[in-house]
């Protein structure tokens, strides 16, 4: 294990106006990673809750700043938003006191594919794979997010393993639309993991509400909307339906982060 | 180095007992938090580890989402103890994220404010609209949204623009220095994010559609 006692880490997530399931998974991250001692100091920085990416620099005492996105697209936050508003200019930006490393998003970690097959397997014990169609859902609207490529590579990374009968990516707001499962997929079992860091409104409500396992519930609990995990598996449309919760809660995320301080270390010799 | 801790600690030491609406007081070797307003009563619920700030701070009382930390509406009924310094230091990272870095910054000389113009000036994506926000609609959107009783309770060091205040607050609210010795500031040095999606919205809102 690799240690970094005058590093500060810095984690860069979305966060939410809306309620706290945004920010939990990154928070959690944190206090992991702080828990095991690897770096000085472990902080957050969100983009829609505090310490905003405008703030957090003034939190951290040590000079030596590795900052990770914990987010599954390499696009438009990863490339313009989080930039921007740190004041980076390069992948090491000196900042007042700061040295400010920015490391490669969690999405773009070939262990997605290893966390995506883990959360399918857990949701669908005992259920056989080549049975079964997988489906990889992202949101899939705005071309900057990135999130269809994101999805259509990991779909093709857990096709070539052989496993499923058939894997497929769908989305949200664009074609092919996760809504139209039961035509898009020919098993008798399918399972539907969200490619999202956070469960939240999408994962909650909005995907639910498309695969026809829920109605619409504006601002009900958190625990109350996690219950659609709990209620699998779902018999409808003449298959059985499995569905997951996203990803970024799995714990091995704590890992990804981690080798993504160490792949900017190795790629970034001192 | 800056060491945040041992800074938080000297502050303690020195009598500082209140950030925002949060009031600290020695307990033991350690210290208490709780309500300020809740400073008197003896009924409160018990909690014991820094991590419990998260779920203390992210509702109201009425069990609502607070996004905004330094809204004037952290929940009553609580008392947290904690064992030193280090661990007040992450319990305010959730009851007040960045308040306790920023202050000490602005201490040191190291945060500057930047003006609203600019920072609308740099949004983009579906915030970009925010930059057709006028003087007249930033003035009444900051009394709205920043105003210490309702919206926010942080100081305002940043203005409109290099010529144009916010007339509609009192000028206590753009003082960093307006609070009493045994407070610590919560300081704003740049309009935050939930401004500027409020911004948006009253673009949005108040423009007459196309013909």
């Amino acid at each position: 294990m690799f240690t970094k006692p005058d590093s500060a880490l810095v984690i860069a997530g979305h966060g939410s106006t809306l309620n706290p399931d945004s920010s939990a998974p990154t928070w959690k991250l944190a206090e992991e990673i702080r828990s095991r001692g690897i770096f000085g100091e472990v902080h957050c920085a969100f983009w829609k809750e505090e310490p905003s990416f405008r703030q957090v620099l003034h939190c951290v005492d040590r000079e030596n700043v590795y900052v990770v996105p914990n987010f599954i697209s390499e696009g438009y936050f990863t490339k313009t938003v989080i930039p921007r508003e740190l004041g980076l200019t390069g992948n090491a930006t000196r900042i007042g006191r700061h040295t400010v490393k920015y490391c490669e998003p969690v999405g773009s970690h070939a262990r997605m594919t290893e966390l995506l097959l883990k959360r399918a397997a857990d949701i669908a014990s005992g259920v056989p794979p080549e049975k079964t169609s997988l489906f990889i859902v992202a949101h899939g609207t705005d071309l900057n997010e990135n999130s269809a490529a994101a999805a259509k590579r990991e779909v093709d990374r857990i096709t070539a393993l052989g496993r499923y009968r058939e894997v497929l990516s769908a989305y949200m707001e664009e074609a092919p639309l996760i809504a139209e499962w039961d035509r898009l997929s020919t098993s008798a079992n399918v399972v539907v993991v969200p490619f999202f860091i956070s469960d939240g409104l999408h994962s909650y409500e909005d995907i639910p509400v498309l695969l026809g396992i829920a109605t619409e519930s504006p601002g009900a609990a958190s625990a109350n909307r996690a219950a659609v995990f709990a209620n699998n598996p779902y018999r409808l449309r003449g298959r059985t339906l499995y569905y997951a919760s996203s990803i970024g809660t799995e714990t091995g995320f704590a890992e990804v982060i981690l080798d993504q301080v160490m792949a900017f270390v190795s790629s970034h010799p001192a | 180095m800056r060491d945040t801790t041992h800074e938080l600690e000297c502050w303690l030491r020195a009598g500082g007992k209140r950030v925002g609406q949060l009031s600290i007081a020695p307990a033991g070797n350690g210290w208490e938090l709780r309500h300020t307003d809740d400073t008197a009563r003896g009924d409160l619920a018990f909690f014991s580890k820094w991590e419990d700030a998260r779920s203390l701070a992210n509702f109201d009382d009425a069990g609502a989402f607070r996004p905004l930390k330094t809204a004037p509406s952290l929940r009553h009924g609580w008392r947290l103890v904690l064992r030193d310094a280090h661990s007040v230091r992450l319990a305010l990272d959730y009851f007040y994220p960045a308040m306790l870095g920023v202050w000490l910054a602005h201490g040191c000389g190291e945060v500057v404010p930047v003006e609203l113009h600019d920072t609308l000036g740099r949004q983009t994506g579906m915030y970009r609209i925010t930059q057709k926000l006028t003087y007249e609609q930033a003035q009444r959107l900051i009394a709205k949204q920043c105003r210490s009783n309702s919206g926010c309770l942080k100081k305002i060091l940043w203005r409109i623009s290099a010529s144009v205040s916010v007339p509609l607050l009192p000028p206590e609210k753009f003082r960093a220095d307006a609070v009493p010795a045994d407070t610590m500031p919560l300081l704003c040095h740049e309009a935050c994010n939930f401004l500027v999606a409020a911004a948006r919205k009253m673009v949005k809102d108040e423009t007459p559609p196309a013909p």
